[in-house]
């Protein structure tokens, strides 16, 4: 599956897309802390800040660490706050 | 009078050049606190929700709040208050920095202007002293440099607040603007100029007293350490211009006049494509820890750029040259008009081309050369420029052939950059918004972005969310702070309670505060129902009803469904 970054998040990543191996959301995220350090301060060992967000395929938003994932699926990973 | 307020506001007739101290009781202010609230309750006072909002009996409120000049960070902001030209509803437009704390240390919490001058004036208030000084040497410039020259005449102490070309030219969205800040929606620039002011200079030596100062230190210590977070990265380190590339990623970035809400070209006109191309520098407001402002080089000047002028001026107009865009920004700020009815407005007319119902075949999507020369023919008032001027809707009534159905407007308020198909609370926000579509006076669209709702597919559920949102930002609208710090708060109302009592010494409750926020809400209501509001206009236009979203054919919001949302908000709101 693949994580795509958008805004502060992509900007503390450092790329906007990443090739992952993750069954659930929770381990996901602990996968990204490891390859992509510059985005400790924007997670827990396996939530997010409340300020970043995380949507499902572009469909629904998700934040349970147990939510399953599958091959195919992308996880869009943005500042949570949409304002202008 | 209680803390932090003068227990007054400055009415002055620049007809007869009067002007006279009014008494605010304690219990006004309690209840509708400053900025929005103590405005809309002002402007009923006043008979304002009546009257032609461009004759000389329209009152024009420039209004303060508790927290203006206290060391809160992002506190340094004031509203404008009027009957809108361009809806004929209830209007409030808020700007920043210095003109607010100078304004208030005039020695009210709020000024209001009826009358018209016999000749354009500068209306100038110096702590008690009221005077008319002309304003010829100034007429015709842009607001920045008509700030300059006034600042150079009377002394860089005073801070201005001023129109541009367009206001004096009554384009019906015309702005108010203050040190390169635009009290920006629904035409307070028109009003202004309705009454031949060019600007109003204000200074003065006047300081209210805080109930608790240790206390408010060590709260303002506090929220500024917070608003330094990851809460607030976003606007300080990419500001709101990265919304472009994320709507876009959603499908909710509204292009070539809302006919799709993905745009191809948008990495082009990107700010991290942008910042390429062009130097770029942050600035903030006084009094603010954020540093949102993000501002371009483009030639042998500076623009700044958000998200809304991005998305008008860019995508919504079918443009993807970056240095374009950044131009036509320029220039609206120049003229002092509103990007975003300025870009809904060209968009519209670019549609009306296309579709063959508006003779002008140089005003085509995509083309940045055709957004410069309409925005040149807005301010002007010549030309296509003399109906864009109009607005959306009106434009759309002179020109006919069922072009209503997609002038992209709610109230005569044209739609900020977020897709009503794809964002439902959003598009309830829209709809039932006293001022019109509203992303800032609705902040629904932060619902559509969490798991709280399905963002295609609004229930019933989504209208408490959609209330709570339109709720928090009366209150912070009338404390007065920037919205770009919710995102700090744990639980808005009684922090901000809090603070409102080491301010004013009133013991003040976040219950309190929710009962402020709906009597806000309530009273703006009223302005509407005066004006003339029937229920018919809680709606979106025909295109948003019923199909899908080209892009994404589960963005549908059907017509039965909108009204079941509008129909269960007026049912919680008691209406």
């Amino acid at each position: 599956m693949y994580v795509e970054f958008l805004g502060i998040p992509r900007e503390r990543a450092g790329i906007s897309e990443l090739e992952v191996d993750a069954a659930t959301l929770g381990q996901l995220l602990r996968t990204l802390a490891t390859r992509c350090p510059g985005l400790g301060a924007l997670m827990t060992a396996d939530a997010l800040h409340p300020s970043i967000a995380a949507n499902l395929n572009g469909d629904a938003f998700v934040s349970d660490p147990a939510t399953p994932l599958a091959e195919g699926d992308r996880l869009l990973i943005l500042s949570a706050d949409a304002g202008g | 009078m209680p803390f932090g307020y003068h227990g007054n506001y400055l009415r002055i007739d620049v007809s007869s050049g009067r002007a006279e101290r009014v008494p605010l009781s304690d219990t006004v202010l309690r209840q509708y606190l400053g900025g929005s609230g103590l405005g809309a309750r002002l402007l009923l006072d006043e008979g304002g929700a009546t009257t032609d909002p461009l004759s000389p009996e329209a009152p024009l409120i420039f209004a303060f709040s508790p927290l203006v000049g206290s060391p809160l960070t992002t506190s340094a902001k004031f509203a404008v208050v009027s009957r809108s030209p361009l809806t004929e509803r209830f209007n409030d437009s808020l700007a920043s920095s210095g003109f607010a704390i100078a304004g208030k240390r005039t020695g009210s919490d709020a000024i209001l202007i009826v009358g018209r001058a016999a000749d354009w004036s500068v209306l100038v208030i110096d702590d008690g002293d009221v005077r008319l000084e002309p304003a010829d040497d100034v007429l015709g410039d842009p607001c920045q440099v008509a700030e300059e020259k006034l600042r150079a005449r009377l002394g860089a102490d005073y801070r201005i607040a001023s129109i541009g070309p367009a206001g004096e030219r009554a384009v019906r969205y015309a702005t108010i603007s203050h040190d390169g800040r635009h009290a920006g929606r629904g035409g307070s620039g028109a009003v202004l100029g309705s009454k031949r002011i060019k600007a109003i200079a204000v200074r003065g030596t006047k300081y209210c007293e805080w109930a608790h100062p240790r206390e408010l230190t060590e709260l303002s210590r506090d929220l500024s350490k917070r608003s330094f977070g990851p809460a607030t990265a976003k606007y300080r380190e990419l500001g709101t211009a990265t919304n472009l590339l994320t709507f876009n990623r959603f499908g909710t970035l509204p292009t070539r006049n809302f006919q799709t809400g993905t745009f191809d070209e948008a990495p082009s006109i990107s700010p991290e494509q942008l910042r390429v191309e062009h130097a770029r520098t942050r600035a903030s407001c006084v009094a603010c820890t954020i540093g949102c402002e993000h501002i371009y080089s483009l030639g042998n000047g500076k623009v700044r750029l958000e998200y809304e002028s991005l998305f008008a001026l860019g995508s919504l107009c079918g443009v993807s040259d970056g240095a374009a865009v950044l131009r036509a920004s320029q220039r609206c700020d120049e003229l002092g008009i509103d990007t975003i009815s300025t870009g809904g407005s060209i968009a519209f007319a670019m549609e009306c081309v296309e579709r063959g119902s508006l003779d002008e075949p140089w005003l085509t999507f995509g083309s940045g050369d055709a957004v410069f020369k309409a925005i040149e023919l807005i301010g002007q008032r010549e030309g296509v420029g003399a109906i864009l001027a109009e607005g959306s809707r009106k434009a759309a009534q002179i020109i006919g052939q069922g072009s209503i159905a997609f002038a992209p407007q709610v109230k005569g308020l044209e739609i900020p950059g977020y897709e009503p198909r794809a964002l439902q609370t959003m598009a309830l926000g829209f709809a039932v918004g006293a001022r019109g579509a509203d992303h800032n006076r609705s902040g629904a669209y932060d619902v559509d972005f969490s798991d709280k709702v399905d963002r295609r597919n609004a229930t019933l559920d989504s209208v408490r969310h959609a209330i709570d949102t339109e709720d928090r930002a009366a209150l912070m609208d009338s404390l007065i702070l920037c919205k770009f710090l919710r995102g700090v708060f744990t639980d808005f109302q009684a922090e901000t309670a809090g603070m409102l009592h080491a301010v004013t010494g009133w013991d003040v409750t976040a219950d309190e505060l929710r009962d402020t926020a709906r009597r806000i809400i309530s009273a703006k209501r009223q302005v509407n129902l005066l004006a003339g509001w029937t229920p018919d206009e809680d709606t979106l236009p025909e295109r948003f009803l019923d199909a899908p979203l080209p892009n994404d054919p589960a963005a549908t919001l059907t017509r039965e469904r909108l009204h079941q949302l509008v129909a269960e908000y007026h049912r919680q709101r008691g209406w």
